[in-house]
């Protein structure tokens, strides 16, 4: 057999990877302002989205986006908010400074996010008897130009004008966007809005923070799953086999596109078994393999779950949540999933939960998926959610050389057996066709050599040995991440970081302190001791019966309140904010 | 009956006399003719009786799940696409809880060798009916005997344009051994069928019956064409054994790859590339 390199070939006895340290942040929040633009599916919004995020980057400010639609692939009523700021924003609000509604329905869908401050922004032809509307002749000038899909740009150019900004930067993001579809047409229709805009006047018109200078060079607008693509990608992914599934498929999409730029194999599988399947087929003959999916398809790989616990062949599932049961809200947002995660297959074996909380953490987990799943030989279940998956935030310019390569395999030798038993529990995983060994994985019980058994001899040993890493995980989890300090602990784990970072920096109350798990299972008590030592601790879940603080309770953490929410939205943080004053009033 | 691609110490749990002894034999000896290295040799199967095959040869084994064994090969074959792989298991494995995988392994054409023990019944789990159990076929389930139409592998995989289609009974040895070693040859998916008697559990599709029952595919049949396999593969009285249909087309891995044949563990992908990707952003 000829001899084989493996790159960053290394052994479990190398110390457990760190992540790179990422720098405080350096900006203070001073002021931000917030819009939402409302219209059908199909009309445009995200084009507006992408031309006003890319247009307010540039000129110096945080962008946050998220979305909320139908599922639906024309009409309904979809919106859009974007939040403008001096310092990251990573998370919406209820209620908004500015409203473009697109349509007539678009008032109706959104009315209960108005305030009376809130300025509404419509075409002439809507009107409406209980809000006051800024018309502008969008339809007629757009018709001029040549067609309804200028409204976009007509609507930036209005925008920008009412906040007193330039056109420079807007044409250079029409430039960029419509680059190859009628940029010129475009830049009419903005030049048309904005010159419209310039003559509307009120004294209610929000302010912009002062912009920051060199921002738009050293930070990245990305979704969160092209950030969990990256990190995967980072971790050494090289096949995703999945079946699409909202919202998920994001992830799918964006591997897709990056499978002509690396070796990657990307193929939609005939179903979700056949995914996780094809998955534990591709480590176990040497590759990196992933799955995408949601709660629906997740429920049909359990199976599959179980067999990469007896088998101890890795797997990486990425579990993008939306509300349940069955096909429950399919575009919608929840944490609903963190149980199902956790039970999912049939006997006892080991796994990791990765629930990230930002960008950042979707990168840096999306890489410790492949490294944990490859170290520890076991499923790791990546838990996202719509809310964080189709959000576009801000991030800085992330190293990639930083985060240090590993591949746990072993070249063999003519006496390998697959499953040694040694002090780790973890047995050097060769691969077939790299050295002298035959490797044999059953889903069977088996012996040290993967022959399937039923010694019960051999099970007892078979069962500490995969309890030997179970207890190997717990001792090397990560701590959860701890901001601030105090006697109340605001709890939160996965996409709920930024509202809970918010609420807390808005209510500015000495007591409180922010408990972040991204590290969601398995979990070592020593990180909750902290937990024990506080007057009180609220979890923030968005979920019905809230699953973590279940979870912390049954390591004898007290949960005194728990704030849930699942309602296919994520955490508010305007509402947040009024239901967490509510809970410490009565800690008083 | 020692043979070097014997796995030692094991213990074979199949009942005397059934025709699994016979499918294993002739495994061992068509992948020894044929030279194929065991350490670059992987077999996946699910579970079954069937299944256990791959416990009691000295290569490479993946034992999955019921059903399963399909995805795991192919993605076994794509992401070291210099290994011989070979899925295999019972009727009720591939047809039933696996025929979604096995249409769509089909249709994807990975270099694989497909092996089906149809012994036209439920071994391991004591006699139910399996979906190639014949009409009328009594068991401790289908009481009043089966009613549903005997799924045909043969024009199923046909109608999806399967590269390689063949069928052979484990009675008839030397026929057997020439079929697998083409579907060995075949490059893309193979399908090779195998009569196989359960002896316990099948009082009536025995050796006798497979023998009475079949004749091999005259020499003078033309293999190339699809539309007089897919009359053959209807043919069921006798059945028609031998190869039905062959041609060949380019693989599921040749798709992603194309002749780089290197294994995924060596590589590693460009963090630059990566990096300046991501600065796009
Ligand atoms: C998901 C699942 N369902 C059911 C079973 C039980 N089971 C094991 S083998 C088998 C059928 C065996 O029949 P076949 O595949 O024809 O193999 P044979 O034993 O006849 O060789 C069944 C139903 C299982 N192991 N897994
Ligand atoms: S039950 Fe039937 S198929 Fe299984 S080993 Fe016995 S004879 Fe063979
Ligand atoms: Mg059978």
């Amino acid at each position: 057999m000829k001899k084989m390199n493996v790159p960053f070939q290394t052994t479990i006895s190398d110390p457990p990877v760190s992540l790179p340290e990422h720098t405080d942040q350096k900006y203070t929040p001073t002021h931000s302002i917030s819009i939402l633009i409302g219209g059908a599916a199909g009309t445009g919004i995200m084009t507006l989205e992408n031309i006003l995020s890319d247009a307010f980057k540039r000129s110096g400010y945080f962008v946050f986006s998220t979305k909320e639609y139908m599922s639906r692939v024309r009409g309904g009523s979809n919106t859009t908010l974007l939040r403008i700021s001096d310092a990251p924003v990573n998370a919406p609000c209820w209620h908004v400074n500015l409203f473009i509604a697109l349509d007539a329905d678009a008032i109706s869908h959104v009315h209960e996010r108005l305030t009376s401050d809130t300025i509404v922004i419509a075409d002439e032809s809507i009107n409406n008897e209980e809000i006051a509307i800024t018309s502008m002749p969008m339809l007629e000038t757009v018709k001029k130009v040549g067609n309804i899909r200028y409204a976009n740009s007509y609507v930036a150019g209005v925008l920008f004008a009412m906040l007193a900004l330039g056109t420079e930067i807007l044409s250079q993001s029409i430039e960029t966007l419509f680059d190859d579809q009628k940029p010129q047409e475009n830049e009419t229709a903005m030049q048309e809005g904005f010159s419209y805009g310039k003559s509307l006047t009120s004294s209610q018109l929000p302010k912009l923070p002062a912009p920051v200078s060199g921002l738009d060079n050293s930070m990245h607008l990305v979704n969160g799953s092209a950030a969990a693509g990256f990190g995967f990608l980072l971790g050494g992914c090289n096949m995703i086999t999945s079946y699409p599934m909202s919202p998920s498929t994001g992830v799918l999409n964006f591997m897709a596109s990056m499978s002509k730029e690396f070796t990657l194999l990307v193929e939609q599988s005939e179903d979700e078994i056949a995914s996780l399947n094809m998955v534990l087929g591709g480590w176990f003959s040497g590759g990196r393999a992933m799955t995408s999916t949601s709660g629906g398809g997740f429920a049909l790989m359990t199976e599959a779950m179980s067999l990469s616990g007896v088998s101890e062949i890795p797997a990486v599932i990425y579990l993008a949540q939306r509300p349940g049961p069955a096909t429950g809200l399919p575009t919608r947002t929840e944490q609903g999933d963190l149980n199902l995660a956790l039970y999912s297959g049939h006997g006892d074996f080991g796994r990791i939960i990765l629930a990230p909380g930002d960008l950042q953490e979707c990168i840096d987990y999306g890489y410790l998926a492949f490294e944990l799943a490859d170290r520890y030989q076991m499923p790791v279940v990546y838990l996202s959610d719509q809310y964080l998956a189709d959000s576009i935030s801000m991030i800085e310019t992330v190293d990639f050389s930083t985060y240090e390569q590993r591949r746990y395999i072993k070249t063999t030798e003519a006496s390998y057996h697959r499953f040694t038993f040694n002090d780790t529990g973890i047995s050097p995983r060769g691969v077939p066709g790299l050295g002298e060994g035959i490797v044999v994985s059953s889903s069977h019980e088996h012996d040290e050599r993967g022959q399937s058994t039923e010694s019960y001899q051999m099970r007892e040993k078979m069962v500490e040995k995969r309890q030997q890493k179970i207890n190997l995980t717990i001792a090397e989890a990560f701590a959860p991440k701890v901001f601030g300090q105090g006697s109340i602990a605001v709890i939160g784990w996965g996409s709920t970081k930024g509202a809970i970072d918010e609420v807390l920096k808005e209510l500015n109350d000495p007591r409180l302190f922010q408990v972040h798990f991204s590290w969601v299972h398995p979990l070592n008590p020593e990180h909750l001791e902290i937990l024990k030592a506080t007057e009180a601790n609220i979890v923030i879940e968005n979920n019905t019966t809230g699953q973590f603080a279940d979870i912390l309770k049954s390591y004898d953490v007290n949960i005194d309140h728990r704030i849930l929410q699942s309602n296919g939205f994520s955490f508010f943080t305007d509402q947040l904010k009024e239901k967490l004053s509510k809970i410490i009033k009565e800690e008083k | 009956m020692k043979h070097p691609l014997d796995r030692t110490n094991i213990n074979n749990a199949w009942c005397p006399g059934c025709g699994n002894f016979g499918i294993l034999k002739l495994l061992k000896e068509v992948l020894t003719e044929l030279d194929l290295d065991p350490k670059n040799t992987v077999i996946i199967s699910g579970i079954g009786q069937a299944s256990k095959t791959p416990y009691y040869i000295d290569t490479h084994m993946f034992g999955g799940l019921h059903g399963r064994a399909m995805p795991v090969a192919t993605a076994i074959k794509a992401s070291n696409p210099s290994l011989n792989v070979i899925a295999e298991g019972g009727d009720g494995d591939m047809y039933g809880e696996g025929g979604n995988h096995f249409m769509h392994t089909i249709r994807r054409n990975p270099d694989i060798i497909h092996i089906v023990h149809n012994n036209m019944v439920y071994g391991l789990t004591k006699g139910q009916a399996s979906p190639t159990s014949q009409k009328g076929f009594v068991t401790p389930v289908q009481v009043k005997g089966v009613s549903s139409e005997p799924f045909n592998p043969i024009s199923v995989a046909l109608a999806l344009k399967a590269g390689f289609v063949s069928r052979v009974n484990i009675g008839n040895y030397a026929h057997a051994k020439t079929v697998l070693k083409e579907a060995f040859l075949h490059k893309g998916y193979a399908l090779v069928d195998i009569f196989q008697p359960c002896v316990v559990f099948n009082k009536v599709n025995t050796y006798k019956w497979f023998r009475d029952n079949t004749y091999e595919l005259e020499s003078t049949y033309e293999k190339n064409n699809l539309l007089s396999a897919m009359q053959k593969a209807l043919e069921n009285d006798p059945i028609p054994i031998g190869i039905f249909y062959q041609s060949e087309r380019s693989t599921f891995e040749e798709h992603f790859r194309g002749e780089d044949k290197k294994a995924l563990f060596t590589l590693s992908h460009d963090l630059k590339k990566l990096q300046a990707l991501f600065e796009t952003y």
